[in-house]
């Protein structure tokens, strides 16, 4: 099962919603939906996206639990090779990128 | 489709993204018997929301972005012809005696005051010669506003007519004595029932909300508000446009503002302080909720207690700020004891986005209080925009 760590972002929150609003659509139908969001999106980030960026800050905490890091940093600045991005504080939430051997995509 | 080198890869990555969900889904869809039509509703809620957040710059497709592009440009057409009006009231106002027909040609253009949304409104202006109160029915005006009219005293006759995009109407009137005052026929308003003078009649569509922005109103005798402020104010005040006065007799029952204004003195001037006091009071709390609420004065009717705790219950709601010094019974915007608080909160919150990074991680390292993260596969939502990255490299102090 792939991530359900894209879900919290515009694309999966607005997928979410739409879920909702539309009462035909099961409870349990909405779930498959998002299921297969999370594989689309998994999958679309590792082959598609090709950019690299780099960051810089100062952090404010740190925690890791079951294997998930959160970073709270503070005055940041992004940096793409196009642009500049700075942010006065930004959250990092991250999942091991390691272990998909662990993450085992169903049959389904 | 941008042919730089610089194009931006996030529209594509999620109408693809998009793609593969819905055509994936469609046979769950089939298998559970919800009908295709469901699934492209899905499809088209799901592009919508995207579209809404601006969070993708340049995402869809041809036909929304040409929307886009009219709802711009009717914006921009309102927000210069509300320009134009203005110059041509001011003028207005300086040829009070030369009115007649001066500026009909001007002003057949369309006025749409302060429009909140881009309904279609009803458009109409239209210059009537102050003296010929048959001209308004020959020029459609609707049967309210001829209603209205006719039920103004003479010398008072709606000289202009304004249709703002909510559908209401605003007659410019024009008193003999060169003032202007708009009368608003609002739908949403309290309707206030007007008593003419004796022998007069009832006007019960003429309805007067009254601008909270009366503060510094100056009073002549007889001007409260000219056109142009009330523009403005309306430019500043969401939604219902404000505006309104006088008529000579107009009663202010208990809740909407409004103000009196006798062309012609009778007993009004008595009236008005008080009617105003109260107006201030209660048209406050209506028209800007975010505002303080006045607790004392003519407006207030509640007891002692209840004032006390009615106030504290107001500004925690208001201000959302434990505060301890709340009982004077002044309300303030910044509570005394404000800088005592420690939370970062209020300072960070110039966009309303956290900016929010989600993403994996390939390498965790520190030393000392030095961290180096090592990420891939991330999506960025940063000052309300969203960027991907298949690796991202940062570093940071604790």
């Amino acid at each position: 099962m792939a991530y359900q760590l894209y879900r919290n972002t515009t694309l999966g929150n607005s997928l979410q919603e739409s879920l909702d609003e539309l009462i035909q659509i099961t409870p349990q139908l909405a779930l498959q939906v998002l299921l297969q969001f999370d594989k689309a999106i998994n999958t679309a980030l590792a082959s598609r996206v090709r950019n690299r960026v780099n960051f810089r800050g100062s952090l404010n905490t740190y925690r890791f639990c079951d294997n998930v890091w959160t970073f709270v940093l503070n005055d940041v600045e992004f940096r793409e090779v196009t642009d500049l991005v700075k942010v006065d504080k930004v959250k990092i939430v991250a999942c091991d990128g390691k272990s998909e051997s662990t993450q085992n995509k169903s049959d389904k | 489709m941008a042919s730089s080198a610089n194009s931006n890869p996030v529209p594509k990555l999620y109408k693809s993204v998009i793609e593969d969900v819905i055509n994936e889904v469609r046979e769950l869809f089939l298998d559970e018997g919800v009908d295709e039509q469901v699934l492209l509703e899905l499809k088209t809620l799901w592009e919508n929301k995207l579209l809404q957040s601006k969070a993708v710059e340049g995402f869809h497709t041809e036909e929304q972005a040409a929307l886009q592009a009219a709802q711009l440009q009717l914006q921009q057409q309102q927000q210069q012809q509300q320009q134009q009006q203005q110059h041509h009231q001011v003028q207005h106002v300086q040829q009070v005696q030369h009115v007649q027909h001066v500026t009909q040609t001007a002003q057949t253009q369309q006025v749409i005051l302060p429009p909140q949304q881009q309904q279609a409104p009803q458009q109409q202006v239209i210059v009537q010669d102050p003296k010929i109160l048959q001209h308004m029915s020959a020029t459609g005006m609707s049967a309210a506003a001829t209603a209205a009219t006719l039920a103004l005293p003479t010398g008072v006759t709606p000289y202009q007519q304004l249709i703002t995009s909510q559908g209401q109407i605003l007659q410019v009137v024009r008193a003999p004595n060169g003032a202007q005052y708009l009368i608003q026929q609002p739908q949403q308003q309290i309707l206030l029932q007007q008593q003419m003078q004796p022998g007069g009649v009832q006007a019960p569509v003429i309805q007067q909300v009254l601008a909270p922005l009366q503060g510094g109103m100056p009073q002549q005798t007889g001007v409260i508000i000219q056109p142009q402020q009330i523009v403005l104010a309306s430019n500043k005040v969401q939604g219902n446009t404000q505006v309104m006065q006088a008529t000579p007799m107009v009663q202010q029952p208990g809740q909407a503002a409004v103000q009196v204004q006798q062309v012609q003195g009778a007993a009004a001037p008595q009236a008005q302080p008080q009617q105003q006091a109260q107006q201030q009071a209660q048209a406050q709390p209506q028209a800007q909720p975010p505002m303080m609420l006045q607790v004392d004065g003519a407006g207030d009717t509640s007891s002692e207690e209840d004032e006390d705790e009615e106030e504290e219950y107001d500004e925690d709601e208001e201000e959302e700020k434990e505060k301890d010094g709340g009982e004077d019974g002044q309300v303030e915007e910044e509570p005394l004891n404000s800088e005592d608080d420690v939370s970062d909160e209020e300072d960070q919150e110039l966009f309303d986005t956290e900016n929010v990074v989600v993403c994996q991680y390939d390498k965790i390292h520190r030393s000392k209080n030095k961290w180096k993260f090592h990420l891939k596969d991330g999506i960025m939502n940063l000052n309300g925009k969203d960027y991907v990255f298949s690796k991202a490299i940062g570093d940071a102090e604790w």
